[in-house]
């Protein structure tokens, strides 16, 4: 088991080492010089001295082996340099943001785990039933709705049309948890059902396929109950595959995170990471990126630990 | 596989939904005369009228020429990225499957790369670098794209090519090229289309989303997600300019998703017309069976009769009818699609949902005595008996175990199912078992994982779970045909001696369609043909002297009965023709007529009945067996 | 024996190396440890073991399907180990296959038709006008109607399906054919057919069979010679009626003893404990873990194949028990 976590550990790093240097090369590849290509937003070029000023600043007048280890040594501190917009410490813009982004996205997984694993779990089981074909067709209504858009409806429903909840914006828990919690419902759940839809569809397919494997014949032939059966011997077993997508699809969630906070004007990584796109701010985009990979790869860590507990076969290969 | 004649009928209308929304699109000068960016700001977020039938945005743009000239840049910009994704990658994945080496590696890892960038961030770094517009997205979408593509076709293709008819064209000779493009890449086409339907409708999700962001199509180049954008600041004043747009995205985007669900069910049509697990068969009607009256029969199947579910479909068991008695190993014996499995299934109310039980009776005798009929029970009081009155070992060891549950806790839910019993008592009672079926080390071994034994261990570790309670019935569905032929010795002598052993007499219900391990194990045979008993009676009798001809063609056909052939001798075994009828397809008369060597015209119209022996020890439905009733030829004959 | 033979097999190993133990250590499994044979023209060869005894893996890496290694392997005199992938292709219309699973082993996406013109494209054989005629010819050899030639396996019952991938082998006249399992999945009345189609087959064409099956008595009717496998090793070899019937190893003796019978009364000889992890193998003598006769010096080597009768070799060191 402990060589087992190790193996995967020791894979998580040497994957954030490749796309480190990739994210890092992409600046490289980039023709002409990158300084000058920044700073050349809309068509007007920039003085040769504010260029010459970033070259500097980022370091990119050194040798690029160099430029490779600095940079790997200060992400490896999590030091993410300075914006070239404000000049600010990046690292702590995102140590700001960062935890608002979370928020956002454990708040959602919540949801659509509660809503589409019992959901998934029923249409599965009667498949072809009354409940599946309702469930599975408003599934794939919702499938069909791109975060952004389900966003903007909410908001023009349940904010402009009902008025029941603010239509965006932020405060913090500790000045006002109320109205915090208020301002969290809406971009929780639009990126929850989003999740919702590929959970529901992989608990559904998962419990399916689990319910026509021999063991489960052999358990009905027991005598054990139907709920013993279910959850011991379907659910138990279509868990591992349903964690597996779910962490895969996560990337797509952070993803979709982005366009809901930037709709429901949401301070987390997403507003920092459009305004420095906008503003070509290179080196904070490359910062957010990381971290959101890491993030990333973190999780699926936790999941291939969590699935080799869910599987004994996975431990012991 | 889909030429236009065979057109499945399930993918009519998803392609015609899909086909018309992309179509419309591109006619959009059929449609509009109207200019989709020129401005009139005197008009500024106008009311439909009949010059402008979605009225005009806030720039006074009209809007139906800005949703059909953005759906063109929406799904050019998603079809053309996906496009050359599905072709980079599956050249990608072909190689890397059909050539392994260096190839796969980097198929593989290439994947896993781009797969922990969430797709509309690894865009957003590259419009950093290179602005927005739609040839970056184009070229962010395929890079992003096709390593999914490859990662797909790779595994499926892995999958073919370890296929048997894939090492047939090697075997063959045929160049590797054709292969790759006759066998494995048509093989493969199902999940692909699949995968760019759904990459497809990912990147106009992607498309859009950008475009919403303003880091997509550049103004005033119209697109969904600028108009969103655009419209979601007037959404009080002006709810339908936020609607069409979002009609538009959505309905294309279902359109896609439709078409994709549909194209999956079509190419893999299992799980689709899945029957609900909770299906219980019901009998119609409730025949007046007598009740059991003598003390050593355990169970009584009378009259048999199983159809499929679907209306006017005909019966896959006709008429089976067999009294199982204590002490006694009943072997119940055909070939596959004989009807002999789902016999038994009959008995343990494991019934597929697609098979209903039309008549008959199922009745047990349980330990307490009490007769009660298996086909008129509740779900609960059959999880009451099942397990505990009668029990069923299966014919895959294999996957009859659940793999992530311990050997120990398989088993100790068996017992506690049935009988109130603490863990550790459960426990020691699932160690004793273990060792009475024949397993060193119980104390150890029960602690491991089914995948940490042989096939022979498991079919060991289902016997002892399935004697935990003591069962009066033992119903075992092929239990040795998966096994190698020492294991299987072993596991039919366990069988011989368990059955001697359990106290309370056990009646062992063995099917199988191997007749050298019935004549070693039962005391009475029924042999089952295309849905019906066709003969049945003590072993030893039926075995030696079969009275039916298609019992006497199963004999003859084992080589094992032709120890003196030797094809090197040019001698021939003595086989019968054609092959056992399908239940929509089985002759008038006897079933078995058309492979029957002594088949008379009288068997054509006449389906014989099971006719008794005097001694009423066994019974022939054959027309020509000594059994048979003088003069029910000639008698029937005329009537017919 | 009289005539050259028509393959000639000395030293067969197989391994596979499975994950690693420690970082750099790679573990490898053998399957096949120095298989010996020869199989002569028209001669039907039947190879007879357990799962894990190597007997398909024999049948796959003569046909090059697999890699192995060798010290000779010669086919109708070439020699497969040093031929080129180009020679080898053309060799290939000589040696055919017919797989176990009649579902798998036919593309379900292609006709009769094109299943066996396939096999003749390959080696440029009946083109044009000739096609036709050869095809009718080859479904009819198979026992099935010319009708058949534009519909798709999913069409066909499985001895059905069978006959088609035996008309697929041979559609190029090869002079030997691998038969892996090629009964195993039929039921018995269709079992008996397609043995008395191959045994046919046999006397008309001449063709050499390598008869791969887990039933001996099956194997004892179709072949003339029979070896025994029994974890990658040859356990006995010898005329298909003497192998059966006086079998001069414990482990063939015990495999006879263990087939369920109508007719003969059944003295098992009971085989003590598991059949060994390929990864584990006892030294010497690689059955005596399970052999009722095993003696301290069965531990000590492994026991050659000594000549015990007329073409009839076993590989144990009790010469003087069976």
């Amino acid at each position: 088991m402990l060589a087992f976590i190790s193996r995967r550990m020791a894979a998580a790093v040497a994957m954030l080492l490749v796309i480190g240097t990739i994210i890092f090369s992409l600046l490289i590849i980039v023709p002409g010089d990158p300084a000058e290509l920044l700073l050349s937003t809309g068509g007007g070029s920039a003085s040769a001295e504010a260029i010459a000023n970033l070259r500097v600043n980022m370091g990119l007048d050194k040798p690029v082996l160099t430029q490779y280890v600095t940079f790997l040594y200060n992400t490896a501190r999590l030091d993410f340099g300075t914006s070239i917009v404000d000049n600010g410490s990046i690292s702590s813009v995102i140590a700001l943001r960062l935890p608002r982004t979370l928020e956002i996205i454990i708040a959602g997984t919540i949801f659509a785990l509660l809503l589409a694993i019992p959901a998934g779990t029923a249409a599965g089981l009667r498949a072809g039933g009354k409940f599946d074909i309702a469930a599975s067709a408003i599934n794939a209504l919702l499938t069909s709705i791109p975060g952004f858009v389900l966003g903007t409806l909410f908001i023009f429903f349940f904010a402009q049309v009902l008025g029941w909840l603010p239509a965006g914006g932020y405060v913090a828990f500790a000045a006002n948890p109320m109205q915090h919690l208020q301002m969290l419902v809406l971009p929780a759940l639009t990126v929850g059902l989003h999740l919702a839809t590929i959970v529901f569809r992989m608990t559904r397919a998962s419990v399916l396929e689990m319910r026509g494997h021999d063991w489960v014949r052999t358990a009905v032939a027991k005598g054990l109950r139907r709920k013993r059966v279910v959850r011991r011997h379907i659910l138990y077993n279509a868990l591992g595959p349903i964690i597996t997508v779910v962490g895969l699809q996560l990337g797509i969630l952070l993803g979709s995170t982005v366009l809901v906070e930037f709709i429901y004007n949401w301070p987390g990584l997403s507003g920092l990471l459009v305004s420095a796109v906008e503003q070509r701010d290179y080196p904070t985009v490359r910062a957010v990126i990381l971290t959101v990979a890491a993030i990333f790869i973190g999780i699926n860590l936790v999941i291939d630990i969590l699935s080799s507990l869910l599987d004994p076969r996975i431990r012991l290969q | 596989m889909m030429s236009v004649r065979n057109f499945p009928k399930r993918m009519i209308l998803p392609s015609l939904f899909l086909a018309a929304l992309i179509i419309i699109p591109f006619a959009a000068p059929l449609i509009t005369a109207d200019d989709p960016v020129k401005i009139a700001v005197r008009y500024r977020l106008a009311a439909p009228d009949l010059e402008h039938w979605l009225g005009r945005d806030e720039f006074g743009r009209d809007r139906l020429a800005r949703v059909l000239y953005g759906g063109q840049v929406s799904l050019t910009v998603a079809f053309v990225a996906t496009t050359i994704a599905c072709i980079i990658g599956t050249l990608f994945g072909l190689v890397g499957a059909y050539f392994r080496g260096p190839s796969e590696f980097v198929t593989s890892r290439l994947s896993d790369i781009v797969l922990c960038f969430p797709p509309i961030l690894l865009a957003l770094l590259v419009v950093t670098l290179f602005g927005p517009g739609s040839v970056t997205l184009v070229a962010v979408l395929s890079v992003l794209y096709f390593p999914t593509f490859a990662r797909i076709t790779f595994s499926e293709a892995l999958r073919v090519t370890s296929l048997d008819f894939v090492e047939a064209s090697r075997a063959l000779g045929t160049p590797s090229y054709r292969i790759v493009l006759g066998t494995v890449l048509p093989n493969i086409a199902g999940p692909l289309s699949v995968q760019y339907s759904l990459t497809a409708a990912a990147a106009i999700t992607i498309e859009s989303g950008l475009s919403f962001l303003g880091l997509g199509v550049v103004p005033p180049a119209p697109s969904w997600g600028q108009m969103i954008r655009g419209a979601r600041q007037f959404m009080n004043q002006d709810p339908l300019g936020i609607m069409i747009p979002c009609a538009a995205l959505v309905l294309t985007i279902y359109a896609i998703n439709f078409f994709c669900d549909r194209l999956r069910d079509t190419l893999d049509p299992k799980g689709t017309s899945g029957s609900s697990m909770d299906e219980v068969s019901k009998p119609k009607s409730r025949a007046n069976a007598p009740t059991i009256k003598d003390p050593d029969v355990v169970a009584v199947i009378n009259n048999l009769r199983l159809e499929t579910a679907h209306f006017g479909t005909p019966a896959v068991i006709e008429d089976v009818s067999l009294t199982l008695r204590a002490n006694q190993c009943t072997a119940l014996v055909g070939e596959s699609g004989s009807g002999k499995s789902l016999s038994s299934l009959a008995l343990m109310g494991l019934l597929p949902g697609a098979i209903r039980q039309v008549g008959g009776t199922l009745q047990l005798r349980r330990k307490s005595d009490e007769v009660v009929d298996l086909g008129f029970l509740d779900a609960r009081r059959l999880e009451d008996i099942r397990g505990n009155d009668i029990a069923m070992i299966f014919q895959e060891p294999m996957t009859s175990l659940n793999p992530i549950h311990k050997i120990s806790d398989q088993m100790i839910e068996a017992i506690t199912a049935h009988r109130p019993m603490s863990k550790s008592d459960a426990r020691a009672h699932a160690i004793a078992l273990l060792k009475r079926v024949g397993m060193n080390d119980a104390e150890r071994r029960i602690d491991s994982y089914p995948d940490q034994m042989s096939g022979g261990m498991r079919q060991r570790v289902m016997i002892g779970m399935a004697l935990s309670c003591e069962p009066r019935l033992l119903i075992a569905d092929e239990p040795t045909t998966a096994l190698d032929v020492t294991i299987q010795a072993e596991i039919i002598e366990l069988l011989q001696t368990l059955r001697q052993d359990q106290g309370n007499g056990l009646s062992l219900l063995f099917i199988s369609h191997n007749l050298g391990v019935v004549a070693d194990i039962a005391d009475r045979v029924a042999v089952m043909y295309s849905g019906l008993i066709v003969e049945e009676g003590p072993a030893a009798q039926i075995l030696r002297d079969p009275h039916h001809p298609y019992t006497r063609a199963l004999i003859e056909s084992m080589p094992s009965s032709h120890e003196e052939l030797n094809s090197a001798r040019g001698d021939r075994l003595p086989a019968i023709s054609g092959t056992p009828p399908l239940p929509s397809a089985r002759p008038s008369g006897c079933t078995f007529r058309d492979r029957c060597p002594i088949a008379l015209p009288a068997c054509a119209h006449i389906r014989p009945a099971l006719y008794p022996s005097a001694d009423g020890e066994r019974a022939v439905r054959c027309l020509r067996a000594p059994e048979a009733p003088a003069g029910v030829m000639n008698h029937q004959t005329e009537a017919a | 024996m009289t005539a050259a033979p028509l393959l000639d097999v000395r030293n067969l190993k197989k391994s596979y190396s499975i994950g690693r133990s420690g970082l750099f250590s790679k573990r490898s499994l053998k399957v096949l440890h120095d298989v010996s044979f020869s199989v002569a023209p028209g001669e039907v060869l039947g190879l007879v073991g357990e799962s894990g005894s190597g007997k398909s893996t024999i049948g796959r890496a003569i046909l090059r399907l697999i890699e192995s290694q060798s010290d000779v392997m010669r086919f109708d005199g070439q020699d497969l180990n040093s031929i080129s992938p180009v020679r080898m292709r053309s060799l290939r219309k000589q040696m055919q296959i017919i797989f176990q699973d009649p579902y798998a082993s036919l593309d379900p996406r292609k006709t009769i038709r094109a299943v066996l013109s396939e096999a003749l494209d390959a080696h440029g054989l009946h083109k044009g006008a000739a096609r036709v005629p050869r095809l009718i010819e080859l479904v009819t050899l198979v026992g099935l109607d010319p009708s058949f030639l534009d519909r798709r396996p999913h069409e066909f019952s499985g001895g059905q399906r069978q006959r088609i991938g035996i008309a697929r082998a041979l559609a190029v006249e090869p002079s030997f054919i691998v038969c892996d399992e090629a009964v195993s999945a039929l039921d018995v009345s269709i079992q008996a057919q397609v043995l008395n189609l191959l045994a046919d087959l046999r006397a008309k064409t001449g063709v050499s069979l390598m008869f791969i099956s887990h039933d001996l008595s099956v194997v004892r009717y179709i072949s003339d010679r029979v070896m025994v496998l029994y974890l990658g090793r040859v356990m006995e070899v010898g005329p298909a009626d003497q192998v059966h019937f006086s079998p001069k190893h414990p482990y063939t003796a015990a495999l006879v003893s263990a087939e369920p019978s109508l007719h003969r009364e059944n003295r098992r000889i009971r085989l003590t404990g598991e059949i060994p992890s390929p990864l584990v193998l006892p030294s010497g003598c690689i059955f005596r873990s399970r052999c009722p006769y095993a003696q301290p010096a069965c531990a000590e080597t492994v026991p050659p194949l000594q000549t015990v009768g007329d073409q009839h070799q076993s590989a144990c060191l009790r010469t003087d028990i069976l």
